[in-house]
């Protein structure tokens, strides 16, 4: 099925928010959607949430014979697959182009970066190798699928276990995992593509865009990074013009970015590792009644229980009294009635803060992008967090939490302390 | 000029030997490459333009050893597939392939494997850039190029022989397109990569450039960089596009000469 | 079957001279032309940053203010009155189309052609159904450009006696830029072939019939077969065409005909070896200079 062209309402009232540096979701322009990882109960398989957008990918490994010009390297394979399921555009079967530059970008970011070390998958050479395959799926697309795919694969690579073989003389054998503990593939590095769409022939720039940002986008620019600030590839496409100046600046963007993600999926292998040594519920049975398989679904809110008294004491010590003014009827224009002073609402407060910030950032745009950059990289800390003591394998990364200066409101300082107990408690 | 012949069968030569030969070294400490370039040295570009009677456009390129005919067809009605058609430009259609006998090893090369998709791929969006699609509504143009000799740097070399087929078809473009693949060893770049120093694991990027604008139309980079040494390789092969660019524009201005006088006028 | 070998032989570099490389009106893609705001922007070129840019590689050729370039080689464009020659791609509802070189296929309305036998009336369901007894899939047409569609494409008719289906004959395809625009593009050659040269650079030989058939309405034709001199003749004039194409020299009834003159001392087969090629066209340069001064 051909996929149902954009009204031209839409595609125009999305360039003018682009213009205005406003995006559907709220994000700023160098935000990430939320990102989650998740793993299976099997080794080697990984859920990768980017928003709406739902990736899985599986890693398989089996002893097969070698290439003949590489008698001593195992042996990589990358496929994604694009199925109808996550979008009627995809059509099975067919090589579409959008599959051929997602899987030769996945090739290119996790192959040709020599990221595993695929001498270490030898065990005998010239005769057997093992071949480790990738299987990255699109469950559901809502933009940036190379991302989340590279996400996916990477995590998913690092966190498969191969059976551990044993040769005696000229027999080979492969151990059960109770025989003996299959063991992790040696990765040198980790790769991440960030991606950047450009709009108005290039005078606009977001990272990570959605499906609806994808389709009136100009072009695309795919890098992919390890933490090590190293790049593994690059890929433009899309006609689009780009100048020198435009690609080092996305250099920038995407070793931010890439050393937030590593931390994150680091964390979210620790955090299954622990999980998993635990004994507690892991993967697809616990993932199951949750129906955390689909896109559509409801996560917890996570509500602070431990320490409400003493916080609702510290507030209520720390906050200023209340004014002592009793309140009257107070008549503006006649027919009109109000009680009270009209005190500020603290209910849109938080909107109206947004857009002061969002015009503050419009202006200083220029200037203040590195200062970002640096302000983000040190906000990474609070960034991460655990959101559920049940669902410990489950991290989630909020980084469009805006960075709000603090103010002598209610709210704010709630959500201030809400931040430090929540570090104290990570410590 | 022979000299320079000489020189790149040497390098042929010497590669047949080495084949994956690890440790190869690249860059002498005398600063010289392979086949006796120095580190910022294009390979000698040869190229016609008007190669075929029946195509709109065509031309035969060689750079080095790589030798690359490109053919152009249209603009002109959108056969086949009738929901292709864009009612504001003109789709551009490309076709890559390598012939038989390219390369060292003879091997049948099935149509429309990935890496030759891709490369159609990069082709068409390179040329989407470059060519003014928008006065052609509803019509197709096709770029159909073969790789005869491979010798590294393909994508470049068709590019380069695309765009001058394009030039000789008549079809509008706001540049040429000049295109170049660059590597980086001991902290030096080195521009118009051969084979020999393609698979010798060198980090390589390659850049299709509108020299005039300074605007790239493509960028593709393998292989591990840190992001310090980026902005030195990009600015490497910029100048190296406006090199090769310097070459069509006189391949260009001949070929006018040649057919104008030709025509009497 | 004899075959004829001949050595390779060094091509003889054209003698460029200095002021040919000097010429300043050849442009290639991107060169400015001029940074004056004052022109006017025509076709192969664009404005980047204020600055009239060539787009083709060409020669740059000005009307009062407007600027053009013309590319060397392109497809054809249609100007409304231009004479085509072109095929029959397909067959619509109320219309054909054919290829006539041009970017998009030109259109032919079934309003715009003469109906078997000149009758003039509104036309019928039944005429849509019987199209295809006309002109189906193939046929080769001459025709005469009617008006251009917004998108470049060309509508074509054929309401004169002279244009309609081409019977038996010869096609030659060549660069439209080669066809030097005259008065009429049909020509009876005195040397008892006629010739038909589209502006869109398909030219049609065809033996010269001996009578108008009034009555055919440009969709009769002839299946009577063609005397072997004739054939000939049809045969040279389509290796001279060749010959001429090869050397860019601009067709018309006159280049034609020297060309013709020029090549009677060659067999027909031989016109297309390159020495002779070069002495035939030498040959003609010099008799339309003759003529010109």
């Amino acid at each position: 099925m051909k996929d149902t062209p954009l009204s031209n309402c839409e595609r125009d009232f999305l360039l003018k928010a682009i213009e205005e540096k406003k995006r559907l979701d709220g994000r700023q322009t160098y935000d990430y959607r939320k990102m989650k990882i998740t793993f299976g109960t099997d080794y080697g398989c990984c859920f990768v949430d980017l928003g709406k957008t739902r990736v899985m990918a599986q890693v398989s490994g089996e002893l097969v014979a070698p290439k003949e010009n590489r008698p001593n390297e195992g042996i990589m394979f990358f496929n994604i697959e694009l199925s109808p399921m996550a979008s009627p555009a995809f059509e099975q079967g067919r090589q579409s182009e959008l599959s051929v530059k997602l899987n030769r970008q996945l090739e290119r970011c996790l192959r040709n970066s020599k990221c595993i070390d695929t001498e270490s998958l030898c065990v005998v050479s010239g005769e057997k190798v093992w071949q480790i395959r990738v299987d990255v799926h699109m469950l559901n697309h809502d933009g940036n699928l190379m991302d989340a795919a590279s996400i996916a694969a990477i995590t998913a690579l690092c966190h498969f276990r191969r059976p551990d073989v044993g040769i005696q003389g000229d027999e080979v054998t492969v151990y059960t995992p109770e025989e003996r503990d299959p063991i992790p593939l040696s990765i040198y590095h980790m790769p991440v593509s960030v991606s950047f769409s450009f709009f108005q022939q290039g005078t606009y720039l977001l990272v990570d865009p959605c499906e609806r940002e994808e389709r009136v986008m100009d072009g695309l620019l795919m890098i992919a990074m390890n933490k090590h600030r190293e790049i593994c590839s690059i890929q433009s496409s899309g006609g689009i013009m780009l100048l020198k100046e435009q690609v080092m600046r996305c250099s920038k963007i995407a070793s931010v970015k890439v050393s937030e993600i590593t931390e994150l999926i680091s964390k979210a292998l620790e955090n299954d590792k622990r999980a998993r040594k635990a004994g507690g519920r892991c993967g697809f049975a616990e993932s199951m009644p949750q129906e955390r398989i689909t896109a559509l679904k409801m996560d917890k809110t996570s509500v602070e229980m431990t320490d409400v008294s003493d916080r609702a004491n510290d507030i209520v010590q720390k906050s200023e009294a209340p004014p002592q003014t009793v309140p009257s009827p107070v008549v503006p224009i006649p027919g009109v009635g109000q009680v009270g002073q009209g005190l500020q609402n603290t209910w849109g407060l938080e909107d109206d803060e947004e857009e002061e910030n969002g015009e503050e950032q419009d202006e200083k745009i220029t200037e203040m992008e590195e200062e970002q950059h640096e302000k983000e990289e040190s906000r990474g800390g609070d960034v991460v967090e655990i959101s559920d003591s049940e669902e410990e394998e489950v991290v989630i990364l909020h980084p469009e939490t805006p960075d709000k200066t603090p103010k002598n409101t209610g709210s704010s300082f709630h959500q201030k302390m809400a931040a430090t107990s929540k570090k104290r408690q990570k410590k | 000029m022979g000299n320079v012949v000489q020189r790149q069968t040497r390098g042929a030569l010497r590669f047949e030997v080495c084949g994956n030969m690890a440790g190869l070294e690249l860059l002498s400490d005398q600063g010289y490459r392979l086949d006796g370039r120095k580190a910022s040295e294009l390979r000698k570009v040869q190229a016609r333009m008007g190669v075929f009677a029946q195509a709109d456009g065509s031309a035969y390129l060689e750079q080095g050893n790589t030798k690359a005919l490109a053919v152009v067809y249209g603009p002109h009605e959108v056969r086949g597939l009738r929901s292709r058609i864009r009612h504001d430009r003109a789709v551009i259609n490309c076709q890559y392939s390598m012939a038989t006998f390219s390369t060292a090893e003879r091997k049948r090369r099935p149509h429309g494997d990935r890496k030759s998709t891709e490369m159609s791929l990069h082709l068409k969006q390179t040329f989407e850039a470059a060519v003014m699609t928008q006065l052609y509504p509803r019509s197709q143009i096709d770029i159909y190029v073969k790789i005869l000799q491979s010798d590294g740097g393909n994508y470049s070399v068709c590019v380069n022989a695309a765009t001058l087929a394009v030039i000789d078809a008549g079809i509008p473009m706001r540049d040429y397109v000049c295109a170049c693949t660059v590597g980086f060893v001991d902290e030096t770049p080195l521009t118009d990569l051969c084979h020999a120093e393609e698979s010798g694991g060198v980090s390589s990027l390659a850049l299709a450039l509108l020299p005039r604008g300074g605007q790239i139309a493509l960028l593709q980079m393998d292989a591990r960089l840190h992001q310090d040494h980026l902005e030195s390789l990009i600015e490497a092969a910029m100048t190296a596009c406006k090199g090769v660019s310097k070459v069509l524009d006189e391949v260009v201005r001949q070929h006018l000469q040649e057919v104008s006088v030709l025509s009497g006028e | 079957m004899a075959a004829d070998m001949r050595l390779p032989t060094i091509q003889k570099p054209l003698s460029l001279s200095v002021s040919d490389f000097d010429r300043k009106d050849l442009v290639v893609p991107g060169d400015v032309i001029t940074s004056d705001t004052g022109f006017m922007r025509g076709h192969g070129t664009y404005v980047d940053e204020d600055k009239l840019t060539a787009s083709v590689a060409g020669e740059v050729q000005r009307v009062d203010k407007l600027i053009c370039v013309r590319p060397l080689k392109t497809r054809f464009n249609g100007e409304v009155g231009d004479v085509v020659v072109g095929r029959i791609t397909e067959v619509q509802q109320k219309r054909w189309k054919v290829e006539t070189n041009s970017r998009l296929d030109s259109v032919l309305l079934l309003s715009s052609v003469n109906l078997p036998g000149g009758e003039l009336r509104r036309r019928s369901a039944e005429d849509e159904l019987t199209m295809r007894e006309y002109l189906q899939e193939g046929d080769l047409i001459s025709a005469e450009v009617q008006s251009v569609f917004t998108d470049g494409a060309l509508s074509l008719h054929t309401r004169s006696l002279k244009y309609g289906k081409l019977g038996q004959g010869v096609l030659v395809q060549l660069s439209p830029s080669l066809i030097k625009r005259q008065k009429t593009h049909f020509h009876n050659l005195p040397c008892g072939a006629s010739i038909i040269l589209g502006n869109n650079g398909f030219v049609w030989l065809y033996p010269t019939p001996e009578q108008q058939d009034e009555e055919a309405g440009g969709f009769y034709t002839s299946l009577e077969p063609v005397g072997l001199s004739d054939r000939e003749v049809i045969s040279r004039l389509r290796n001279c065409l060749l010959a001429l194409a090869a050397h860019k020299v601009l067709l018309f009834d006159t280049s034609v005909l020297y060309c013709y003159e020029s090549s009677v001392h060659h067999q027909v087969k031989d016109i297309l070896k390159p020495e002779v090629m070069e002495e035939i066209v030498m040959l003609t340069q010099q008799k339309l200079l003759d003529q010109e001064g």
